[in-house]
């Protein structure tokens, strides 16, 4: 990845407490700095704040103390620079699966039709195409869940914040769906955060891997191997223990 | 300041608005005042027309005929709602008949209450009985319907079996179901009180605001309606209390 | 035994068991075992349904007058209902002012009693049509709006931030958003107040008229027919079936989404 001058997302020492001043706080004094184009992967144990580090990052929730700079310039809230994959389904009930990808591309600032030929594409690409006119309520949930990818990448968004994006797969589909992941974006270069507890996955997808833990940083790894990985690499898998040990 | 104190506030102040434009209205002359009474003037007057003590005792008459009615309401209801989903047979028989006397108002029955029972106690709480009796029945009967089979399966497993297993595992599993019938069953009793006590009853809320009509004491109505708002208010919130600890302490459900 | 024939043989099971209790019924009265004064067997019931297509009861007025006036009633008050509550609701739902404001008056409200309220509209209103209309509206009201509250307030929040990292504009949140998800809350209310207003209206029609299925049911009483009673009490239940079986095809048909979602909890 390049070393350029100034990095896209700039995480300053960003503090998070839920509630009054005697809680816990959720994150603290995290630093965190993501190039053009980079690819990192949040890692870390569930609960340890990855969701509410992201949520920061998009805008939706405010730091207690810190900030975030996209390009320089303070968050303030969320926009449209900043496509979002939550964890939880949040696909709109009401619209179909096409009209939930319709949605993204109308977003984007796409005509009516132009809307509806990105959002076959991006059908497509998750391999929904066939399911368009399905309501969510009638999608299994890792189609759900490929269904909010497409509508995140039909906001053609420099920035994609994905949280767990493929929790809810099973493991042939996930295999696919990163290799699919990794396609797009090398293809639109965007600037990516992936929450995810799976090492395995952080490794496949990565530029770098932040470990959290205990609501800070506990460690950064440069990946630094060519794509696609092969995931028997002697490189890879020593990367695999020094992450396993690190977390224990 | 909290924001719970805060909500408080406000709705206090609702209420003080509310009660100040009736007050203005009621002032201004529009309308004149023995039809619509300014609410402290009515209340006073109505008070003074009806004493405490006797206020007292049509409220405890009408809550003894909703107690009454609602409790056989929701025995019955419960009783065979559980008979109903438990046993097959007898649930084929018994849903249909339910079926085609549920969709019949409850008011509608007044009539050949009238008939079957005379003017007196027992054709009132009938009428509060019905209002009662068909919710908790298809509440409770819904919630048989969708116990979570893999409960049943559970049960099984650690050897229970029969009214054992109807006991230990399904009604409770129901229960969440159950207090929801028993809520609505509650409102709708209340809601029927005022017709019922419209059957040549001479003590009541119901009777209270009746013959106030005929009397043309608009305060006494208005001071009956306040008074029946606020016992259907205050005994709801007594058994929801009762029914979400009554859920905590015998299921993980709670009151929707 | 398949699903199939399971529910074929419970309304076999059903349908013989009624009919075998109307059989005893009419067996019983024939025999005098029942009065038929109290329990009108079903051939008079009959009797009675047919004079009331007839002829009327009181004389004239006949079985179709009675169910469109009441009709009429139920969707007066209701229509008023609908066409005051949604946009007050919409407007208190989404301000956490106004809804901390007015929650106790319309907790209050809605917990009064609606036939407690006959007295009092029949003093200022009179015994007409006008009285009624209101009372039906008035129980309708405070059902409707307090599900059309809940319906906006209780909006998946993880719905409105979605929309948030599209950057979709606060106007378009409430239309695009917030609208649809409160809809189907919003029709549950609709069909709660409609159930509210096919009680009250029974009620409502005891007084100051012989027409509607309420009044019909009373008057009958009066006069010694409650074969023509039991009548009237068939018809209001047929009503309130057909309602509810029309308000289930009007939802279906205006949030197909929704669909899935209930029959998948079922
Ligand atoms: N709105 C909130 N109010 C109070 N506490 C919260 C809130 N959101 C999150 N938390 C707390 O913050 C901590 C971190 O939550 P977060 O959702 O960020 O975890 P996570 O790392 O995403 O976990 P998972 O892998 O399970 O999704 C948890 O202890 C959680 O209880
Ligand atoms: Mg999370």
């Amino acid at each position: 990845m390049s070393a350029s001058a100034a990095p896209k997302i700039e995480v300053l020492r960003v503090s998070k407490q839920f509630g009054d001043a005697a809680a816990a706080p959720v994150l603290r004094d995290v630093d965190l700095a993501c190039a053009e184009n980079e690819f990192v992967c949040l890692l870390g144990r569930s609960g340890c704040g990855k969701t509410t580090l992201l949520n920061i990052i998009a805008g939706l929730v405010p730091p207690t103390a810190g900030e975030v700079r996209v390009d320089g310039e303070v968050v303030t809230g969320p926009g449209r620079g900043k496509g979002m994959v939550f964890q939880q389904n949040a696909l709109f009930p009401w619209l179909s699966a096409r009209g939930n990808v319709e949605f993204g591309a109308r977003r984007s600032g796409l005509d009516k039709a132009g809307a509806g030929r990105v959002a076959d594409e991006l059908l497509d690409l998750v391999g929904l195409r066939d399911y368009g006119a399905r309501y969510p309520g009638e999608l299994s949930g890792g189609m759900q869940q490929r269904v909010a990818i497409a509508r995140a990448l039909a906001l053609d968004p420099q920035i994609l914040l994905m949280d767990e994006p493929f929790g809810a797969l099973d493991e042939i589909t996930r295999l696919d769906m990163q290799a699919e992941l990794l396609r797009v974006w090398s293809s639109r270069r965007k600037t990516v955060v992936f929450v995810t507890h799976s090492i395995m996955e952080a490794l496949a997808l990565g530029d770098r891997i932040v470990v959290m833990g205990g609501g800070s940083i506990a460690a950064i790894h440069d990946v630094g191997l060519e794509r696609p990985r092969s995931r028997s690499d002697p490189a890879l898998l020593r990367l695999h223990d020094t992450i396993w040990q690190g977390l224990h | 300041m909290n924001p719970r104190a805060a909500n408080a506030l406000l709705g206090a102040a609702g209420i003080l608005l509310t009660l100040g434009a009736w007050e203005l209205v009621a002032r201004s002359g529009i309308v004149s005042q023995s039809v619509f009474p300014a609410p402290f003037h009515a209340l006073a007057t109505g008070l003074a027309k009806v004493p405490l003590a006797d206020l007292g005792g049509h409220v405890w008459i009408s809550l003894q005929r909703i107690a009454l009615g609602f409790a056989a309401g929701a025995l019955l209801g419960v009783g065979l709602a559980v008979a109903g989903g438990w046993y097959r047979t007898f649930g084929n028989l018994v849903r249909p008949v339910v079926e085609l006397l549920r969709p019949i108002p409850p008011l509608a029955w007044i009539p050949m209450a009238i008939v079957w029972f005379g003017l007196g106690e027992p054709s009132k709480v009938f009428v509060i009985f019905l209002g009662a009796f068909f919710p908790v029945l298809t509440n409770t009967w819904k919630g048989m319907a969708n116990i979570d089979p893999t409960l049943l399966r559970a049960g099984q497993t650690m050897g229970l079996s029969g009214p054992e297993l109807l006991l230990k595992v399904a009604i409770p599993a129901t229960l969440p179901d159950i207090a929801t019938g028993l809520r609505i069953g509650w409102g709708l009793a209340f809601g029927v009180l005022v017709a019922a006590e419209l059957i040549a009853a001479e003590s009541g809320l119901g009777y209270l605001i009746m013959n106030a009509r005929q009397l043309g004491e608009v305060e006494v109505i208005i001071l009956g309606i306040l008074v029946i708002g606020a016992a259907n208010l205050v005994t709801d919130n007594l058994l929801a209390r009762v029914l979400a600890r009554w859920l905590n302490r015998s299921s993980e459900g709670s009151l929707p | 035994m398949g699903a199939a024939a399971t529910r074929h043989a419970a309304v076999l099971q059903g349908a013989g068991f009624i009919v075998s209790l109307l059989l005893l019924w009419e067996l019983a009265s024939a025999l005098g075992w029942l009065r038929p004064h109290s329990f009108p067997p079903p051939s008079r019931i009959a009797q009675g349904a047919w004079e009331l297509a007839v002829r009327g009861f009181p004389e004239g007025v006949r079985v179709w007058t009675h169910t469109l006036v009441t009709l009429r009633r139920i969707f007066s008050g209701f229509a008023l209902a609908m066409l005051a509550a949604i946009p007050l609701g919409l407007l208190i739902g989404r301000s956490p002012t106004l809804d901390a404001l007015t929650n106790p008056v319309i907790t209050f409200a809605r917990s009064v009693a609606t036939l407690s309220l006959l007295p009092l509209v029949i003093v200022w209103f009179g015994t007409g049509e006008l009285s009624k209309t209101l009372l039906i509206a008035y129980g309708c009201f405070w059902v409707m709006l307090s599900n059309v509250i809940a319906g906006v307030k209780y909006v998946d929040p993880v719905l409105v931030r979605a929309a948030r990292t599209m950057d979709t504009p606060g106007r378009e949140i409430f239309t695009h958003i917030v609208l649809p998800a409160a809809l189907p809350r919003i029709f549950a209310g609709a069909r709660t107040a409609l159930g509210v207003g096919f009680m009250v209206i029974v009620g409502a029609e005891m007084i100051g008229t012989i027409e509607g299925l309420g009044a019909l049911i009373m008057e009958a009483r009066t006069f010694y027919r409650t074969d023509v009673t039991i009548v009237g009490m068939m018809l209001l239940g047929v009503m309130g079936v057909l309602f509810a079986l029309g308000m289930e095809a009007l939802e279906r048909r205006l949030l197909p989404w929704h669909r899935g979602l209930s029959e998948v909890r079922r």
